[in-house]
């Protein structure tokens, strides 16, 4: 009995233990093992003289010579599913490093916004600015209390085992020389990989805090960043992941997530909101990015006359409060778009609570105050501002517009003869057409999803080998252009559909062509408990169970979402999935919540809890007995989803818990 | 509690005692102290007997301030003098510049010192681009 102290180093985040004499060493076994006054006073002493050296200083229970509690326990060993990083212990490589891929690539057609060298002069002075916080941070002039919502801001976090960096991909779009940077900083500043989210960003799990500001600045030369994928302010814009390549897409959503971020970027007045705020917009009536789960969601239209409007909803979110977002308005013109996302943020930023973080979101402001109520505020601020403030005038949007080139689409014969004699003969090519391609707006081409979620795998994890090897499909075959999906996969987005067998062959060379895109095996899930620190479960092991279970069935099954968050937080969005889990800690046990017909689209809902939390080990077959269930009931070609909607949850509770 | 400019310099004390609203005299050229959570509404109808309004941020991760700060200036015109007070970092004065704010006290842990030769890049360029001028911020005649 007794415990350690602890804590993250300040300049790279290891986990460091105290030695109750001469400071901090990385050596669990030289930890003191203290008591009562003794563990009080060191703790006061280096809370008071540590700042400088250690964060997130505390004391550790210790119980039979190990940390009591879990979470403790992985900590100290690092994440339990990558057991080959936890042998070779905490080692950046040394530089000096070959010239970054922005020095040699360019990606001249990628359908990203074209910086010119203002935009990037402003990353780079970013960068800058976060080197000069990070300065002031070692020497004293900032605090950590100070300091963290400033790194926040510029993406990093700290986790359980150390920092994390979060990039953003703005709308999930990104050019081959993009993902080739990533890959660059995965090898030399990481460990070799990164995790895609589904917020579109990436995050690499180990950057030194003193390596950061040079990252920044590395990213900045490929015109990407970690501005604002982080803090409470509004975080990066998200959109459908085949925004203008999609055939059913009725305006193309990018040119308003590019303004909406330039317009958040920095803005004087909502960089410091009561909590996070995260935006979303959809160009098509498909809803592939699921905005009635945002704080701002918006659909946008053309109107009869063919002008772009949007029906625009607010207050949605997930977390420990999930609520469908309100409808606030049936049409809003284009040009009133930042007018009306200014009345909104003002109102939340003058009347968001500010007391408790967990009832901080607009989601409950609006809740508290009523819609009716929060839309009378909101259209007497839109009302009240100068007539000509901040219009997205014609000319404005044509200046943006003008930063997207349309790639060099070749015009296509109707036919496409090795494509369907591949269909015929190509093992595998066709079920992966059916799953993993959507239809293309130009003729002859089609767009191809990359999972990143192969059986037994983590999900949303990419080495930067494989990155590197997507990066060059790209090139050679979507004009350098990517797209990172709410699923957490990657996407070629235009695709000549006589190259899609050899693009297919190239990736089922390299395994990364699992046909699954829309299948119960493509699981989005959070870090969980290997990284996070908030997690109350482990949700990665889960999946790995879980899609290794299931790969041989997959396609018998069908569509299925199949979501997993580690906690309460809801990261891995298991209220909108069709199944989703929920991990929480019984009593030191890791027990997963089962939910039931949650949804992220049209039909956005909320899933029910279908009974009590089962064991870590057991819900793989509670998944097998609802997936039997289904398949026992399911009418011809009906989805699961679906049967749910038909059935209830009833017979499904019954083969996961019994008759009652 | 030293006093600066919004361009970071240091300007000499000033030995007003900002008073609540509630407790304002009759007369003009007055101080008044507006604690976070002050809506602009509240304020409105004194702002033309009032040469400083001291917006008080009790923590700098609280930004009710910097609305109540643009909508004195934008919205309601006010031209005398809006001072940031409490718990606001070097890191925000680009910031607490275009919501309006004239004049900073200092915290005590931020002497005027570190408000000075700062790299401050946040210039608005992307938002001033975007949409000319001030960006969001337009100062009012
Ligand atoms: C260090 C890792 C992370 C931390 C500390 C973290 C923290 C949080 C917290 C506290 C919330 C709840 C917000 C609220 O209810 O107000 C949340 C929500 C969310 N996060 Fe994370 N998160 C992390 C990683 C991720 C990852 C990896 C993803 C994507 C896979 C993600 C996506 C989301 C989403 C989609 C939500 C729910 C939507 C909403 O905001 O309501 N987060 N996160
Ligand atoms: S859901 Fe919980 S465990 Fe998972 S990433 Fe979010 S905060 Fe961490």
């Amino acid at each position: 009995m007794g415990s350690t102290i602890t804590a993250n180093r300040l300049t790279d985040g290891v986990v460091v233990w105290h030695d109750g004499q001469r400071g901090w060493t990385t050596d669990r076994a030289e930890a003191a093992l203290l008591e009562g006054e003794a563990l009080d006073g060191l703790l006061a002493r280096v809370r008071r003289d540590d700042q400088q050296l250690a964060v997130d200083i505390r004391g550790v229970e210790i119980e039979d010579g190990v940390p009591a509690e879990y979470r403790e326990r992985l900590r100290a060993q690092g994440p339990s599913v990558r057991g080959d990083l936890l042998r070779k212990g905490h080692d950046w490589a040394e530089g000096p490093f070959p010239p970054p891929p922005s020095r040699s690539h360019s990606s001249p057609h990628a359908g990203i916004y074209r910086y010119d060298e203002a935009d990037r002069e402003f990353l780079r002075q970013r960068a800058a600015q976060f080197g000069n916080q990070v300065e002031r941070r070692l020497k004293g002039e900032l605090n950590e209390e100070e300091f963290k919502p400033l790194r926040l801001m510029n993406g990093l976090y700290l986790q359980l085992h150390g920092y994390m960096l979060r990039v953003a991909i703005p709308y999930g779009v990104l050019s081959s020389t993009q993902l080739r940077q990533m890959a660059y900083i995965a090898r030399h500043y990481d460990r070799g990989y990164g995790h895609f989210t589904t917020r579109q960003n990436i995050q690499f799990n180990w950057p030194r805090l003193t390596d950061t500001p040079e990252i920044l600045r590395l990213l900045a030369e490929a015109d990407i960043h970690g501005i604002q994928t982080s803090g409470n302010c509004v975080r990066n814009v998200t959109t459908d992941q085949y925004a203008g390549a999609a055939a059913d897409e009725v305006v193309d959503p990018r040119l308003y997530a590019e303004i909406l971020r330039q317009y958040s970027t920095d803005h004087p007045e909502f960089t410091y909101l009561p909590r996070k705020f995260k935006i979303a917009i959809t160009g098509s009536e498909q809803d592939r990015a699921a905005i009635r789960v945002h704080d701002i969601g918006l659909i946008a239209r053309r109107n009869p006359a063919g002008e772009v409007g949007f029906e625009l909803h607010a207050g949605g979110g997930l977390g420990r409060t999930p609520i469908i977002a309100t409808k606030l308005r049936d049409w809003l013109p284009a040009q009133d778009l930042l007018r009306y996302v200014e009345a909104v943020l003002r109102v939340y930023n003058a009347l968001g609570r500010r007391d408790n973080i967990y009832k901080a979101r607009i989601k409950i402001l609006i809740r508290e105050t009523g819609a009716e109520e929060f839309r009378r505020m909101v259209e007497a601020e839109f009302a009240a501002l100068p007539a000509d403030y901040a219009l997205l005038t014609d000319d404005l949007l044509a200046a943006v517009g003008a930063r997207f080139e349309e790639p060099p689409f070749q015009a296509l014969p109707e036919a496409a003869p090795a494509f369907d004699a591949a269909l015929a003969q190509l093992p595998g090519f066709s079920d992966w057409v059916a799953r993993n391609t959507h239809p293309h707006r130009v003729p002859g081409y089609i767009s191809a999803t990359v999972t990143l979620k192969p059986a037994g795998g983590i999900p949303g994890d990419a080495t930067a080998e494989e990155m590197e090897l997507i990066a060059g499909l790209s090139e050679q075959y979507s004009f350098g252009e990517l797209r990172v999906s709410h699923e957490q996969n990657l996407i070629l987005p235009h695709v000549e559909k006589e190259a899609l067998p050899v693009l297919y062959a190239a990736l089922r060379k390299a395994g990364l062509a699992d046909a699954n895109a829309g299948l119960v095996t493509n699981i989005i899930a959070c870090p969980g408990m290997d990284y996070c620190a908030l997690a109350t479960a482990r949700a990665i092991p889960v999946a790995q169970r879980l899609s290794e279970r299931f790969a041989a069935r997959e396609a018998e099954i069908g569509p299925l979402d199949l979501n997993i968050s580690g906690c309460i937080n809801a990261c891995g969005q298991h209220h909108i999935g069709h199944i989703g889990l929920l991990g929480v800690n019984r009593n030191g046990e890791e027990v997963y919540q089962i939910t039931l017909g949650g949804a992220s689209d049209e039909q956005a809902a909320i899933g029910g809890i279908i009974g009590p939390a089962v064991p870590s080990e057991d819900v793989p077959d509670a998944i097998g007995k609802i997936v039997d269930a289904y398949v026992a009931r399911r009418t011809e070609g009906e989805r699961f989803i679906d049967t749910y909607r038909r059935l209830g949850a009833a017979p499904f509770k019954e083969a996961v818990y019994g008759a009652h | 509690m030293a006093l600066i400019d919004i361009a970071g310099r240091e300007i000499p004390a000033d030995d007003r005692v900002p008073l609540a609203l509630e407790e304002l005299p009759e007369g003009q050229g007055l101080a008044v102290l507006l604690p976070a959570g002050t809506l602009a509404e509240e304020v409105a109808p004194l702002l033309p007997r009032l040469a400083l309004v001291v917006v008080e941020f009790p923590k700098f991760r609280d930004g009710r301030g910097f609305t109540l700060g643009r909508a004195l200036r934008e919205r309601h015109g006010f031209t005398g003098d809006i001072r940031a007070a409490g718990h606001v970092i070097p890191d925000q004065l680009a910031l607490l510049r275009q919501c309006g704010f004239s004049s900073i006290a200092t915290p005590a842990e931020h002497p005027p010192a570190q408000w000075q030769g700062l790299k401050d890049p946040t210039q608005r360029q992307l938002l001033q681009r975007l949409l000319g001028g001030e960006g969001v911020a337009r100062a009012q005649a």
